[in-house]
């Protein structure tokens, strides 16, 4: 099997922390470099996970890899995509795919224009329990799905995600996306209307932490989210994502992060829910580099990022209107 | 001591019969339902006088409130009539099915001179006031996000199937989610727009809905109430109340003290018990609240003003799943 090369892009989001880990557990997949334009952080990545070191990511792009993992803050995913793509690679974004319809859209010319395959990062499509509730859905278990009601908690991040500029928005884009991908995925309808209310409730940090949708599938089902970055400091467990499918012979109540260990660890003060189960993360890189090698489309694909994204815009559209609002679609 | 009559002698007749074996305040002197089976079933450990029509109950009995039991497109026509009579009265919730309805039944109680209360019972769930309590202690800082749900199989063991048909008891918004709605007006602030989606009659013997709501004060809240759960599945109840300094969770099911599984004649059935008996009875303490407030001759802690306001927004979540437009109340 030829081995493959892929880069990573920045370390802004923290995620790159954990893909980069999960890379190196892939066979035949080599670790090409580390661009990063922070170089403190940059250099400790690199040299942690024994690769070069590029501040400028367009020098990292003329090295001729086969992909790479891009996670710079949200505003810079579409024109990091777009060099990467123009340079010959495949890509794989972290979630939000773009921070508006516009950039999204040229994101995913870019790709069709230089055949390559841009992929958005939904490890929650790789979570053993999400697919084992995907499983019985699509065996049937409970018949035709009608309704269903999405919980993503978690902390409020720091640093560039509360920086509307930097970020496109708070718990809204940052939450919403997930859970309207599996919702997409588990009902194999798209979104049509949406309905908001949302507001910087939780945290006072000038930024929506907090924020419910209420939205319409064309099929005819109706779904929430609930997309709040709800939890404080010290709640135990940091991800929640929740989904109760009301279908129309069963229901399924899925909680993704269920498999923990309950830790009391009486000398460092902490009580914690730790999960030990795969999140998610390594299938996810799994699949970047199955795409890479075959060339096929990927699960979790620009597209499905991108129309996950309209629903975080409609959302954004309605808390401002308190009115339903259509979803309005990216160009396929 | 009260003298109490009870018209209706269903599910929740036979909870207010429980309850009222421990109020001393008051007894049970008439239990009327059309069914004189049950009405005797009820009446029997109170030595109470039965009957099977409540004309028939008036004119031979002699009690002090009328105790409404009977599915809620009743509620109004023999509240308004007790009142007439100069009877003080406890309906169960939803106070009617229309504003309407509702005003006529404040608006008689007042013009009567009579007390009257609406049975938001949730108030008096131990879990439920002890929960407000805390955020009124401060314990979460703001309460800003708030979601409530209430969910259990199709109702099928109604008399005459009357949940089953929406006209009668307005299906899960006004029947079911009304109790999380007065728990939040009562405890987090008044409703200020509602947004909503349900079923709305399209699947069969399912029906699901969830509203949105802003409140006045800007928190928001997810409440939902279900009739979709497959035959035989638990009931269930949960809340989570999200502030600005911590957070507040619970669930029936998950926190059940009590996990009983059996096997009958090879069918499996597992119950999940929260006892709440002696003096945290949740129905004994509504009941009790309103016996204290005739007796003191004082307004009872739920008035129909504030259950009409629970109906409003139930109504409001009922027409926005209909229309696709966000209400304000
Ligand atoms: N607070 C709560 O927790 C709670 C729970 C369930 C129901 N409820 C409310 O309680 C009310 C009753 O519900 P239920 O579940 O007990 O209903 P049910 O169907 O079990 O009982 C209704 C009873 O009323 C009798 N009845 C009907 N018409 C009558 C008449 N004209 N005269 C005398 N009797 C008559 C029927 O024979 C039946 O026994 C409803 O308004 C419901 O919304 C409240």
């Amino acid at each position: 099997m030829k081995e493959i090369r892929i880069g990573v892009i920045s370390f802004e989001h923290m995620h790159a922390l954990s893909y980069t880990t999960e890379l190196g557990k892939i066979e035949g997949v080599q670790l090409a470099g580390i661009a990063d334009s922070d170089e403190y952080r940059g250099t400790k990545m690199a040299s942690r996970f024994g690769t070069k070191y590029y501040n400028d990511y367009h020098d990292l792009l003329t090295e001729g890899l086969d992909g790479v993992i891009i996670c710079t803050n949200n505003s810079m995913h579409c024109q990091v995509s777009c060099d990467a793509l123009d340079s010959g690679c495949h890509v794989l974004v972290e979630k939000p795919f773009a921070i508006c319809k516009e950039d999204a859209e040229k994101m995913l010319n870019h790709a069709k224009a230089n055949g390559k395959r841009i992929m958005n990062a939904f490890p929650m499509r790789f979570n053993p329990n999400v697919i084992e509730a995907k499983k019985a859905v699509d065996e049937g278990r409970i018949g035709t799905i009608l309704s269903i009601t999405g919980i993503n908690h978690g902390k409020i991040p720091s640093g560039w995600f509360i920086d509307k500029k930097l970020s496109g928005g708070g718990g809204v884009m940052d939450h919403t996306v997930h859970l309207a991908d599996l919702i997409r995925w588990f009902t194999g309808s798209e979104f049509s209307s949406v309905y908001c209310e949302s507001g910087d409730l939780l945290h006072n940090r000038n930024i929506d932490d907090t924020g419910l949708v209420m939205a319409h599938m064309e099929n005819g089902a109706f779904v929430t989210i609930d997309c709040s970055w709800a939890h404080h400091r010290n709640y135990p467990i940091w991800p929640q994502v929740d989904m109760e499918i009301i279908g129309t012979k069963g229901t399924i109540e899925l909680k993704a992060f269920a498999q923990v260990n309950h830790v009391t660890d009486q000398k460092n003060s902490i009580i914690e829910d730790l999960c030990w189960n795969e999140d998610g993360d390594a299938g996810l890189i799994r699949e970047f580099a199955d795409v890479i090698r075959t060339g096929r489309e990927p699960n979790a694909s620009g597209l499905d990022g991108a129309r996950a994204l309209e629903v975080a815009e409609a959302a954004y559209r309605s808390s401002k209107s308190h009115r339903q609002e259509q979803v309005i679609h990216v160009e396929a | 001591m009260q003298r109490v009559a009870i018209i209706g002698a269903g599910t929740m007749g036979r909870t207010h019969c429980n309850a009222y074996l421990n109020i001393p305040d008051a007894q049970i002197v008439a239990v009327c339902d059309l069914d004189r089976s049950k009405a005797e079933g009820l009446a029997v450990r109170h030595g109470a006088a039965v009957f099977t029509s409540y004309e028939e109950m008036m004119s031979a009995a002699e009690f002090d409130i009328l105790d409404i039991c009977l599915p809620t497109y009743l509620h109004c026509k023999y509240a308004l009539d007790a009142m007439e009579h100069g009877l003080h009265v406890f309906c169960e919730k939803p106070i009617a099915l229309t504003e309407e309805d509702a005003l006529k039944m404040i608006e008689k109680a007042e013009e009567c001179n009579v007390r009257f209360t609406v049975g938001h019972v949730l108030r008096f769930f131990p879990s439920y006031s002890n929960a407000a309590e805390l955020c009124r202690e401060g314990r979460v800082g703001v309460p800003r996000l708030i979601r409530t749900t209430r969910n259990q199989a199709f109702p099928g063991w109604s008399w005459q199937n009357w949940y089953a048909d929406y006209e009668k008891s307005g299906g899960p918004f006004v029947d079911l989610v009304i109790h999380d709605i007065d728990w939040i007006i009562h405890n987090f602030g008044e409703v200020e727009r509602v947004y909503a989606s349900s079923f709305n009659g399209k699947a069969e013997r399912q029906e699901h809905g969830i509203a949105i709501l802003r409140l006045k004060n800007g928190t928001i809240c997810h409440v939902e109430g279900s009739w979709a759960y497959p035959k035989g599945s638990v009931f269930r109840m949960t809340y989570e109340i999200a502030g600005t300094d911590g957070d507040i969770e619970y669930d029936s099911v998950k926190d059940a003290p009590v996990w009983i599984q059996s096997s009958e004649d090879g069918q499996y059935r597992s119950d999940f018990l929260n006892p709440m008996s002696g003096p945290v009875e949740p129905y004994m303490l509504e009941l009790k609240s309103f016996i204290n407030a005739v007796e003191e001759g004082r307004e009872p802690l739920i008035s129909g003003q504030e259950a009409l306001s629970a109906l409003r927004v139930s109504l409001a979540a009922l027409e926005s799943s209909r229309t696709g437009c966000a209400v304000t109340v």
